[in-house]
Parts: C-alpha cells; sequence; structure tokens
C-alpha cells in the first residue's frame, strides 16, 4: 500500500457544511465569497460568524475552542482553488472585495 | 371608368424595400471589413445608401398622403397600427439591455468585489448632469404636448415655437450627454458597468437623435403647410416616438443612474 498514512484524513472533525437558509439554491458561489469575506474581516467590520463566535466566547469567559468548528465548515465549501487566488490578490493589493 | 372602390391605397412600385435591403447588406459586410479589415469603405457606402434610401421612401410617402390624397381615414389607421407596432418592438429591443444590467446589478459577482457599482467604479452623481437631462426631456415632452395642441386648434405660430423648442431641448439634452461621455471616468471597456452603462445610455442617445431628426422633418413640413388641423398623422407619430424616448430615459435614470450607484 503506498503511503497509508498520506491517505488518511488530517487530523480533527471535517464535517460538511449545514444547509444555510441565506443560500438555499444550488449556486453555492455566494455562500462560499461571504464566508471567505468573513473569516478575513477583522475587528471593527460588520462581524462574520467565526469571529463572531470567538467575540462571544470571550465575552462570555469562555473557550474559543467551539469556534474552529465554523472555520472548518466554511472552508469546505470553498474551492482550494479560489481561496488560493483570493489569498494571493489579498497579497497583490488586488483583491475586489472590501476587506 | 378607372377608379378603386375601396379606402385602401395600392402603392406604386418603388426600388426603396430593394435599396434598403442593399444597404443593410453592406452595412453589415461593411461592419465586418471595419472590424477586421481596417477599411471603412464598404460601411459608409452601405451607411449612404440607407440614408437616401430613408430621405426617398419617406419623400415618397408624404407626396402620396399629403400631395395626392391617398391617406384616407382607413390608410391613417393602418399607419397608426404600424407606428404603435414599430414603437412595441423598440420597448423590447430596450427590455433586453435592462435585462442585462439587471441580471449583472442585482447579484454581482466575486471578480466585481460582490457589490454594485463595481470595485474600482466611481459612478456619475445622479444629482447633477443626468437630473438637468431628466428635467430637460420633460420639458420636452410638455412642449410637444403644446405643439399638438396648437396643431389641432390651428394656432401655426404657436405650433412652430413649441416644435423649436421641443427640438432645441432635443438638441441640449444630446450635447449633455455628449460632454457627459467625454468627461466620464470610466468607459465602455470597464468591465460589466461600462458595457451595460454605455451600450444602454447609447443606444438611447441614438434614439433621441433620431427622434429629433423626425420632429424637425415635422417642422420643415408645418412650415410648408402640409399638416392641417385633422389630418397630421406624421406629427402624432413623431410626437408618439418622442414620448417614447422620454420614458425610456425615466427607466434608465431611475435603474442605472440612481439605483445603479
Amino acid at each position: 500500500m503506498l503511503g497509508v498514512e498520506a491517505q488518511k484524513p488530517p487530523k480533527g472533525k471535517w464535517t460538511t457544511a449545514p444547509f444555510d437558509p441565506r443560500f438555499p439554491n444550488q449556486n453555492q458561489t455566494r455562500n462560499c465569497y461571504q464566508n471567505f469575506l468573513g473569516e478575513t474581516w477583522g475587528a471593527g467590520r460588520k462581524s462574520p460568524d467565526y469571529h463572531r463566535c470567538v467575540k462571544a466566547m470571550n465575552r462570555r469567559g469562555k473557550s474559543a475552542q467551539p469556534c474552529e468548528y465554523y472555520f472548518r465548515e466554511y472552508r469546505s465549501l470553498c474551492p482550494i482553488s479560489w481561496v488560493q487566488r483570493w489569498n494571493q490578490q489579498i497579497q497583490d493589493g488586488t483583491f475586489a472585495g472590501k476587506i | 371608368m378607372n377608379h378603386q372602390t375601396h379606402a385602401f391605397h395600392m402603392v406604386n412600385p418603388s426600388p426603396w424595400p430593394l435599396t434598403g435591403a442593399l444597404s443593410a447588406l453592406l452595412i453589415t459586410s461593411g461592419l465586418t471589413m471595419w472590424f477586421h479589415f481596417n477599411s471603412m469603405t464598404l460601411m459608409l457606402l452601405g451607411l449612404l445608401a440607407c440614408i437616401m434610401t430613408m430621405y426617398q421612401w419617406w419623400r415618397d410617402i408624404v407626396r402620396e398622403g399629403t400631395y395626392q390624397g391617398h391617406h384616407t381615414p382607413t390608410v391613417q389607421k393602418g399607419l397608426r397600427y404600424g407606428m404603435v407596432l414599430f414603437i412595441i418592438s423598440e420597448v423590447f429591443f430596450f427590455a433586453g439591455f435592462f435585462w442585462a444590467f439587471y441580471h449583472s446589478s442585482l447579484a454581482p459577482t466575486p471578480e466585481l468585489g460582490g457589490y454594485w457599482p463595481p470595485a474600482g467604479i466611481n459612478p456619475l452623481n445622479p444629482t447633477e448632469v443626468p437630473l438637468l437631462n431628466t428635467a430637460i426631456l420633460l420639458a420636452s415632452g410638455v412642449s410637444i404636448t403644446w405643439a399638438h395642441h396648437s396643431l389641432m386648434e390651428g394656432h401655426r405660430k404657436h405650433v412652430i415655437q413649441s416644435l423649436l423648442t421641443t427640438i432645441i431641448l432635443g438638441i441640449y439634452f444630446t450635447l449633455l450627454q455628449a460632454s457627459e461621455y467625454f468627461e466620464a471616468p470610466f468607459t465602455i471597456s470597464d468591465g460589466i458597468y461600462g458595457s451595460t452603462f454605455f451600450v444602454a445610455t447609447g443606444f438611447h442617445g441614438l434614439h433621441v437623435i433620431i427622434g429629433s431628426t423626425f420632429l424637425t422633418v415635422c417642422l420643415i413640413r408645418q412650415l410648408l403647410f402640409h399638416f392641417t388641423s385633422k389630418h397630421h398623422f406624421g406629427f402624432e407619430a413623431a410626437a408618439w416616438y418622442w414620448h417614447f424616448v422620454d420614458v425610456v430615459w425615466l427607466f434608465l435614470y431611475v435603474s442605472i443612474y440612481w439605483w445603479g450607484s
């Protein structure tokens, strides 16, 4: 068997993103894009799901560990090539979205 | 005895439909020569043929109606149907461009930044020249209505004054819009925003020029005493067309200039 270890998924719980009624149709582009923006938005802007979760947990004095769940879940939506391209654009300063 | 016993106009054979079709062929193939082979000759020939066809065909219609009396009420009814159907077809023509605009602007893609106006686009301020243009066209709608009423009441001087006012307002609109085109910070090649903006407003501008020309022809005919207070369909057709142009602008203004900014 070639690389049995390599064929195992990375450690941790990776789930499929659940149904989001904000994006009910087959075209999930907006779902991916909105959540990608959400992750890269810093504090002071409209809070994205992940960051919102972190803030709320910190306010209640709890660990932000469960928030990792959001992070992985929405990363599973976007094609890797899109995320790579957008991250490259952010680095180059040519990203069109508001972050 | 050789006279017709029906109210319709059996038009004499005419070469203009053929020359019109030929001009269409020359224009379209001329566009190909211009786009791909860097030559404008064929297209210019086609445009010339088109203009000559229009001039002679409509001149003949004026001769048949005004000078020879062929335009009975029945014939006029047919002409009315024709103009209405033509304007309806133009409505559908513009509907396509509005569809394109709304398709792109209601769900802006990630490439645009996910918002409208897209990233990097500074739209024109709708409260500046575009608002003035709206006022100009609305005023021209009033002046052309004044012209129509003057015509029906037999006030020759007022017809000439109000028709001239309408035409001048139309030219003023065209000049302002041309200046906007030169001064705009974005061009037709600036993504989908540029495409939808300039194609929709551009075709509208072309229709303003066509409408102004139609009105000018009416002014000339009025000066030559062609119209009576009861029979002036050419003028009515021009007025319908002018109101159509005005309405299209209102949709453009609200959709692209105002909502789209």
